[in-house]
């Protein structure tokens, strides 16, 4: 029953969506052909190679010198694999019904073999582009990850975890499921985690400072790290902590309050006020632009006084984000506050008291959200600090270094500098992580 | 310990629905009222005016003769008990209970001495240390109690503590309410919809109907003399059976004459209504379930229907002639098993009652003639 059932639902899934399914596909197939067509011309071999299966993965082993990797990845385990799936087609067609939990290890195994080649098919295709210019291997990441989600969708876990548990022990159900779920993960993980790795690599380069076509450096190093130390960088670093860190504070106060006020108080207007900040909220804050760097700039709070302006601007509409701490808040019974205030608690007491240590992860997730924004803003601190080093925050400062004029010297800065940036949030991220997901989704069910 | 006074309070909501009308009370120190009524008569609005957790739109309530309309509720002495307990999760019993006496700045050592006595008393000692959701309802319910009973405040609420707990400990409770009661000594304000808890624990029964008061009295009078149509139905179960039928006055004696039979209304009724002089006609009469007996022969012949076995008693639901359904309690001690035996499902039975045990209702403004 189980291979009947996992099978059947995978085809009944590619039949009910059979449009979308042949569009992902015939896209993936033109994409990938036309990627290694020009692949082949520029490595100088015949293009028509690209359409001819076995002959196009011999010729990709043979450019990109993969050697058994290649092979492996091209030739050998996808072989594997459809032989695997064709095995459990054979027992699905004889054993309607009747069935063995060495079918479900058997598929399993295929899958992993699948995976294991798609793995490789990754590394592959990044040492492909080694080979040539970046860009090629950007090319062909993005070629291979609908192939990625199609799996996805096409092991829908819970179908699966139906079919095979009438067979097979819940238990190992669970196992089989979670491998899979796992595989995946692990897969979307790394297409994730690549330019992570590279950035942080690079940073650690110390043979040329402008970027180039490998990843693993020839020379490592701290050099970097110390050019950093004597640039500009410590002040733009400054600049972004003491707005993010005023931010953050002042925000998260006024979030609060307001969802606080918002769930809690009945009175006049609440309604439209409400629905005048949703209508609000529709508008892109870009629009604002303008006329906010009119403000400041006649308040003399640009270029060089352009921190107290960037904290004015990002706290300025704080107070519409209230959404979803309201949202928790209104899961908190009300009878908690009256309790409260007939044991003698004031408002402030009630709010500070009883509802915040009951929210603290939405107290959580808005001093997160609080931080992140002006963080990684990049748009309105290069309208507001214009040329002026003094003003710039990180994200401002670091795109500097990537234009034109300056790349060659700054690229290796830039990538430790991005490291920079990035180890204070996932620190916070790391140790709030808990709270930051029962933040997002705690204030749609009630606790 | 103080007397509460409730002058011409009124409650209007935003959309102009009134809530409550026009509700006079003067509540003495150290009594227990309890304010009854179906769900949506006002009652726990009412309360919550009191508590000062609702605005009081008009009128004005007074707490130790002290006009409290303006005063936050913390300012207003009051402890209360809600009916979902509202206890803090995130902190224990203790701390719990402590909250209140914290807020006043009490000093930790005197803190701990109320909490544990308050805790003694209600026998949640052992628990003092868990969070409130490691605890039974009836638990939860007494920790409820015991953070309103260490503030020692001028006046208890209640409202419908007990209706979130089972039946048989809803009874337990209701016995431990009326000692502690006995024990704290001040002036109690309890709403509930269950008319066995407020005849049980109150000295002044309100009872209540759509904003308006319909009666206030102890429980006796609302029982022996309901003021209109509505506490006779409320109070009192099986309900009140009210029968349509025609006063007669007949040689300065009076009758009623409930399906055709003609009962003459002797006793006390009977000189009330001479006394008052009241004027023949078509009434509504009442008659409780308790009150009406078997009769071996004669009286009005009805048709058993169900046949409810209680245990002491038995209910039984007979049809007249005219298909008007009447409740009827027998206590079981005075039927042989073969009366016993005999009520089934369609067997004739005859029912009768006497004058002393009628009420007597306008059928235009349904009050009690016998009534102010």
């Amino acid at each position: 029953m189980n291979y009947y059932a996992t099978v059947n639902n995978t085809l009944e899934f590619i039949k009910e969506n059979a449009l979308i399914v042949g569009i992902i596909a015939a896209f993936c197939v033109v994409a990938i052909t036309v990627g290694m067509w020009k692949v082949f011309q520029k490595a100088g071999k015949h293009p028509w190679m690209a359409v001819i299966p076995f002959a196009r993965d011999y010729t990709l082993t043979e450019i990109g010198s993969t050697g058994l990797i290649g092979v492996l990845a091209y030739v050998i385990l996808p072989i594997l694999g459809i032989i695997n799936l064709n095995g459990i087609r054979y027992f699905y067609d004889l054993n309607k019904g009747a069935s063995k939990p060495i079918y479900a290890i058997l598929f399993v195994l295929g899958t992993i073999f699948l995976a294991i080649a798609l793995f490789f098919h990754v590394l592959s295709s990044i040492k492909l582009s080694n080979a040539f210019e970046k860009g090629t291997g950007f090319l062909i990441g993005l070629i291979l990850l609908p192939p990625v989600f199609l799996l996805i969708l096409g092991l829908d876990q819970s179908k699966y975890v139906r079919s095979v548990s009438t067979s097979l022990g819940l238990k190992a159900s669970r196992a089989i499921s979670n491998t899979l779920i796992y595989i995946v993960l692990v897969i979307m993980a790394i297409i994730w985690l690549v330019p992570f790795v590279c950035i942080v690599l690079q940073s650690f380069r110390t043979e040329s400072t402008w970027s180039v076509g490998y990843v693993l450096p020839k020379q490592w190093g701290f050099q970097n790290y110390v050019d950093l130390w004597n640039s500009n960088f410590k002040r733009w670093y400054l600049n972004t902590f003491i707005i993010a860190l005023i931010v953050a504070a002042l925000q998260t106060i006024i979030v609060l309050c307001m969802s606080y006020t918002l769930s809690r108080f009945r009175f006049k207007l609440r309604k439209g006020l409400m629905q005048f900040m949703l209508i609000l909220g529709m508008f892109p804050g870009m629009l604002t632009m303008i006329i906010l760097y009119r403000v400041l700039k006649d308040l003399g709070l640009t270029e060089s006084h352009a921190v107290p302006g960037l904290v004015l601007v990002y706290i300025a509409s704080s107070g519409m984000g209230y959404y979803v701490s309201k949202g928790f808040f209104d899961t908190i019974p009300k009878s908690l506050d009256e309790a409260a205030r007939v044991d003698g608690a004031t408002r402030a007491q009630v709010l500070y008291k009883i509802i915040l240590p009951l929210a603290k992860p939405i107290v959580i997730y808005t001093i997160l959200t609080a931080f992140m924004a002006p963080w990684g803003d990049f748009v309105f601190a290069k309208y507001v600090s214009f040329e002026d080093p003094v003003g710039m925050n990180v994200a401002v400062g670091l795109w500097k270094w990537l234009t034109p004029d300056m790349i060659n010297q700054r690229y290796t800065m830039f990538c430790a500098g991005g490291v920079i940036v990035a180890i204070p949030v996932a620190v916070l991220f790391m140790c709030l992580q808990k709270y930051y997901v029962e933040g997002v989704t705690g204030g749609a069910v009630k606790g | 310990m103080a007397s509460v006074k409730l002058t011409k309070v009124k409650k209007i909501y935003d959309n102009k629905v009134v809530a409550v009308h026009d509700f006079d009370l003067d509540i003495k120190d150290k009594e227990f009222v309890v304010f009854v009524g179906p769900s949506g008569c006002g009652k726990s609005t009412t309360l919550r005016m009191i508590a000062g957790l609702e605005e009081i739109s008009e009128g004005t309530v007074e707490i130790d003769g002290v006009v409290v309309n303006d005063l936050q509720p913390k300012d207003r002495n009051i402890a209360m008990v809600f009916q979902n307990y509202a206890l803090y999760p995130h902190m224990t019993v203790y701390d719990n209970i402590a909250f209140s006496l914290r807020l006043q700045k009490m000093p930790e050592d005197l803190i701990y001495e109320k909490v544990t006595k308050a805790a003694e008393i209600l026998g949640i000692t052992e628990y003092l240390m868990r969070k409130p959701r490691a605890l039974s309802g009836g638990q939860r319910q007494r920790v409820a109690i015991g953070r309103a009973m260490v503030r020692e405040s001028k006046v208890f609420l209640m409202d419908e503590p007990l209706s979130n707990l089972d039946a048989k400990l809803r009874n337990q409770m209701r016995a431990e309410i009326i000692l502690l009661r006995q024990k704290l000594n001040t002036t109690f304000i309890y709403v509930t919809h269950d008319q066995t808890e407020a005849m049980t624990l109150a000295d002044r029964i309100v009872i209540m109907k759509d904003g308006f008061i319909m009666q206030v009295g102890t429980p006796a009078e609302c029982f022996d003399m309901p003021a209109n149509l509505f506490v006779a139905e409320f109070i009192g179960a099986p309900k009140m059976n009210i029968i349509k039928c025609e006063l007669l006055k007949e040689n300065g004696r009076y009758y009623v004459t409930p399906f055709g039979a003609k009962i003459e209304v002797d006793g006390e009724k009977g000189q009330e209504l001479a006394r008052r002089d009241v004027k023949p006609g078509k009434i509504l009469l009442g008659v409780r379930p308790e009150h009406i007996t078997l009769a071996q022969q004669g009286g009005i012949p009805t048709r058993l229907e169900v046949n409810e076995m209680m245990g002491s008693e038995l209910h039984l639901h007979v049809y007249t002639e005219d298909e008007t359904r009447l409740i009827v309690r027998v206590p079981t001690i005075g039927l042989t098993n073969e009366q016993r035996k005999g009520m089934t499902y369609g067997s004739a039975l005859n029912i009768t009652f006497e004058g002393k045990v009628m009420h007597f209702f306008d059928p235009e403004t349904e009050k009690n003639m016998l009534c102010d």
